[in-house]
């Protein structure tokens, strides 16, 4: 009988568990902050204006900045990528390369574009 | 002793296109389970009901039926329990031979397909040893009874048959987990595969369901952290 | 002459697409899944906010006031309280998938990660103190 062929779903299912943790640990403290708290000015959000903030992420030649992007932004959207491909199965439209290359495509260019935008603060200010 | 409503699923290949549904008044008390109402029904009032029952201890896995949606041992289910009609339907996701009978076949092969077997070189007459904690390690993912309720519950199942399933992928994890086997290298490939550990989302309803509490998402789960291990490993191979 | 074999004709019942309706542990299922969109919201909203940080402190403005608008600040809500669901179900599935530690350990300290971060963000960002 024929081995079946080794399914890719690791590198997914891995993005996607890094992604839960940061969903799960960072996110609710920055959504309330900055969702909430800030816009509504029940904060002394000092550090949250422009060249405060500016300087906050450029700290340590940028990796602040990296940091914050990649474990708030990047992980976060591969986990929605992966919960947003298996939820598509689920609603009964198939597993397709399409779909697969949508989902995981699309935040992997965001993840792209929220890098560049990133790189680009260590220029600004 | 209360008169209760079961509304039971028919259905005879031989006549019907289609199921249907029967209503029965079958007198109960507090002691009454669902099987017994069932077998009532065979005894008393219509011998053409088809059903598979067996040890009427929750032991045998034979019995497995819905319950108002939901999958369910008979023997274990009881009357006392529900109010109003009591819909009782074969176990969801499998093919409806007759009645309340369903084709397991999909079933029994996703079991044989995961080598459930000591696989080792050990050509000894003696027995094996194995310490209580060996033991523990896979001792809750072997007192599976095979009822197929998780297959019921298991959406990822009813959308895929090709999916291996709860039960299935627990007794490879049994088997893995088991001190004296040397298996596992051949039992990867099935479960690496996209329908193996791979098919399975959490939905967790497999556990929730399991008459005898064994967590079979856990064990899929955990499973899926194995093939992870085995990926990255593949990496490094020639 | 009709054989048990030849007298079979079994149905197969197909799954409808909205499987996920017929109980409420589905439901639950499908929800934890949809917290990513209120996320994906959010997510958008920092995107916008990293570019107007990167466009200068007049951008970074227009950015503070989009924030305050009532929808925006409706859908982040959503988003807050989506996180918090995403966190309460995937902190119990957690210790099933990796039983590193006791359960309710492993429960208690991934809420308690999830507070101090709170807690430090509110300090670092907010001035609380």
């Amino acid at each position: 009988m024929n081995s079946p062929k080794r399914s890719d779903e690791p590198i997914w299912w891995a993005l996607f568990s890094a992604g839960g943790v940061c969903f799960a640990v960072f996110l609710p403290g920055l959504i309330l902050i900055l969702g909430f708290l800030w816009p509504l000015g029940l904060l002394d959000a000092s550090l949250l204006q422009y060249a405060q903030l500016l300087t906050l992420l450029q700290n340590g030649y940028g990796l602040t900045g990296l940091a914050f992007t990649c474990a708030v932004i990047c992980l976060p959207l591969f986990h929605a990528a992966h919960r947003i491909h298996h939820g598509l199965h689920d609603l009964k439209c198939s597993y397709s390369g399409v779909a697969k290359l949508l989902c995981y495509g699309t935040a992997a260019a965001l993840s792209m574009l929220a890098l560049y935008l990133t790189f680009l603060l260590r220029l600004a200010g | 002793m209360t008169d209760y409503q079961l509304l039971v699923q028919r259905y005879d290949p031989e006549h019907d296109g289609e199921p249907r549904q029967q209503r029965f008044t079958v007198p109960g008390d507090h002691t009454t389970s669902v099987l017994d109402a069932l077998l009532h029904v065979q005894q008393q009032l219509d011998p053409t009901l088809g059903l598979r029952w067996s040890c009427r201890m929750a032991i045998c896995g034979s019995c497995g039926v819905m319950v108002n949606g939901i999958p369910k041992l008979g023997c274990k289910t009881f009357l006392r329990d529900y109010r109003g009609d009591i819909v009782i339907e074969p176990l969801a996701h499998f093919a409806v031979e007759k009645d309340l009978i369903v084709d397991m076949t999909q079933f029994l092969a996703h079991l044989s397909a995961v080598k459930p077997y000591l696989i080792n070189d050990y050509s000894g007459t003696q027995p094996h040893k194995q310490t209580p904690a060996q033991l523990t390690k896979y001792q809750q993912f072997s007192n599976c009874i095979n009822c197929g309720l998780c297959y019921s519950a298991c959406p990822q199942f009813g959308l895929n048959p090709e999916f291996l399933g709860p039960a299935a992928i627990m007794l490879a994890q049994r088997y893995n987990l088991d001190s004296r086997d040397n298996g596992k290298a051949a039992r990867m490939p099935q479960l690496n595969a996209k329908n193996g550990a791979w098919g399975c989302t959490f939905v967790g309803f497999c556990s929730d369901v399991c008459p005898k509490q064994l967590d079979p998402a856990a064990a899929v789960n955990q499973t899926k952290v194995e093939s992870a291990k085995d990926f990255i490993i593949s990496m490094f191979k020639p | 002459m009709n054989t048990p074999a030849s007298a079979r004709k079994p149905y197969q019942p197909e799954l409808s697409r909205s499987w996920w309706l017929k109980h409420h542990y589905y439901r639950l299922y499908m929800l934890r899944e949809a917290t990513v969109l209120p996320l994906l919201f959010f997510l958008g909203c920092l995107l916008y906010g990293l570019y107007c940080l990167a466009q200068g402190a007049a951008h970074w403005q227009s950015f503070q006031l989009f924030m305050q608008q009532g929808w925006v600040i409706a859908l982040n809500l959503l988003a807050f309280a989506a996180s918090l669901f995403h966190a309460k179900t995937f902190f119990a599935l957690f210790p099933r998938v990796m039983p590193l530690a006791p359960a309710r350990l492993m429960i208690g300290g991934q809420w308690l990660a999830t507070l101090l971060v709170a807690a430090g963000l509110l300090v670092l960002l907010g001035g609380w103190l």
